[in-house]
């Protein structure tokens, strides 16, 4: 019973400082300024892992995909296929993973010793808000930039597909490249991206909000950054779920889609 | 890197072993990982059902195969890496931020001076942890999400259990879940000592815990991304 009555409350905590954010950002001015360098920081820091981790992912759903497709004789599929796959849905999900890990992780480490160092109490006590002076900027800053490391990492798994695709199955670029267009089509691109977007929000908002209310010196802060990535781990999983399930569903009521 | 996993390996074969220890760690690492990764992987299954049930339409119009193609997909790749990285998430992010500030209070120093080699008192038990635990939960995680997949299979996709399963007796064998326990042994074999090699290298005050987490959970994903694509291509092999 405690702990579920502690799950509820995190998950209100969290709500409400959503809340604080966007009524901020709404009714406040944005620093434009801060918004891009954090643009900057978060997107130069993420940029090596987030591609490396998507090209591995190609290269593993190609090496998968073969061993499946041999069996039917349709290796002409095999680039289609897996480009498909890698874009509308593992692609995504794993690198959203790696980002959690990178940007969440580091971003709550960052404000939780801003937190614990007292630093956001000194910007408090300089008459800014902190919420419009540190937090708008770090999650509106995480949400723009984590679709450039999203497109860069799904660029990349391209890449990984075709090396395997040629190097393990024996498919040369070109052929892996030919089905690509017939099988990946826009919807398939706009559903990678809006998951992407739904990511990103959900990892900038409990991320800025485990960071900012860290308590308890150096120990506090290494606490918050294992709630931040086990949170957020949790959350994209149920988001990819819950995203994946919505727009099913419109897909269906606007164009009787499949 | 390399003389702490030396010296980790050379640990398990020397006295004294600590099996207080180790049983904790194991507590930790299966039992109170247990419900969040099945949780997740339930989840994630559910999706991986129905886009290759998409994807099966889309190629050759039928989607008759698709219990048996999604079971080896999950055996085969899924059930072991959604597990491994929600395990570095909690387990490896824990190590990190308990074993630095276990160096920041400066408990590792006096460790050494009680004589006590804290490899073998820190590391040595929560490796063989992760290690079996991790094995143990890619199993569990991989029989979660075929029923998961199973459950939807029949409410959304409309095929029975029993259908599913001969589907899935086409397709799967018993060496599947051979090669995904050992691929569950190796990355839960690199958590805890990318995990404690950031941790015992942690430099004081708030900011070094966070970067030893951080670092600990950026390089333990990318590892396990990476080994998985070395087992997968040597795998291959295999069957």
């Amino acid at each position: 019973m405690n702990a579920v009555a502690s799950v509820v409350q995190e998950i209100g905590g969290t709500l409400l400082f959503l809340q604080s954010i966007l009524r901020t950002m709404f009714y406040k001015r944005i620093k434009i300024h801060e918004v891009f360098e954090q643009i900057w920081k978060v997107t130069v820091d993420s940029f090596l892992n987030t591609s490396m981790a998507g090209f591995f992912v190609g290269a593993i759903m190609t090496v998968q995909f073969t061993m499946q497709m041999k069996e039917f004789g349709a290796l002409g599929y095999l680039g289609g296929l897996a480009t498909s796959g890698t874009f509308r849905e593992v692609g995504p999900l794993l690198i959203a993973f790696m980002l959690s890990g990178k940007v969440g992780a580091f971003t709550s480490a960052e404000l939780g010793t801003m937190r614990v160092t007292e630093q956001i109490d000194a910007v408090r006590c300089l008459g800014a808000d902190p919420l419009q002076e540190i937090i708008v900027p770090r999650f509106i800053g995480i949400i723009i930039s984590s679709f450039f490391l999203l497109g860069a990492g799904l660029i990349m798994s391209v890449f990984g597909g075709m090396l395997m695709g040629q190097v393990f199955a024996g498919v040369n670029y070109e052929e892996y490249l030919r089905h690509v267009p017939t099988i990946v089509s826009p919807i398939s691109i706009i559903n990678g991206l809006v998951k992407c977007g739904v990511f990103a929000f959900v990892l900038a908002t409990i991320c800025t909000y485990k960071g900012y209310t860290t308590t308890g010196g150096a120990k506090g802060v290494g606490r918050s950054v294992v709630a931040t990535a086990v949170a957020t781990m949790i959350c994209i999983v149920v988001m990819d779920w819950l995203t994946s399930f919505i727009g099913e569903s419109m897909l269906q009521m606007i164009q009787g889609y499949r | 890197m390399m003389p702490l996993i030396v010296e980790t390996l050379a640990g398990v074969f020397t006295p004294p072993f600590r099996r207080k220890e180790f049983f904790q760690q194991l507590y930790f690492v299966g039992n109170k990982s247990l419900f969040i990764i099945v949780f997740c992987v339930s989840f994630a299954a559910v999706v991986t059902i129905l886009e290759s049930s998409f994807h099966m339409k889309l190629v050759i119009q039928n989607d008759s195969m698709v219990p048996g193609f999604a079971a080896l997909l999950i055996l085969r790749e899924l059930g072991a890496v959604v597990t491994a990285l929600l395990l570095t998430s909690r387990v490896g992010a824990g190590y990190a931020s308990e074993v630095g500030s276990m160096k920041i209070t400066e408990q590792v120093d006096a460790l050494k001076m009680l004589g006590i080699d804290p490899i073998n008192f820190l590391v040595v038990p929560r490796f063989l942890a992760c290690v079996l635990g991790g094995m143990m939960l890619t199993i569990i995680a991989n029989m979660t999400c075929i029923l998961s997949a199973m459950a939807v299979s029949q409410s959304v996709l409309g095929y029975t259990p029993a259908m599913f399963m001969t589907s899935m007796h086409r397709f799967v064998q018993f060496q599947d879940i051979i090669f995904a326990t050992i691929k569950g042994g190796c990355f839960g074999a690199v958590i805890p000592l990318v995990a404690c090699y950031y941790g015992l290298r942690c430099e004081s005050g708030a900011e070094g815990v966070g970067r030893a987490t951080t670092n600990t959970v950026v390089v333990a994903s990318i590892a396990i991304i990476v080994i998985d694509f070395i087992l997968s291509y040597t795998f291959s092999y295999l069957y």
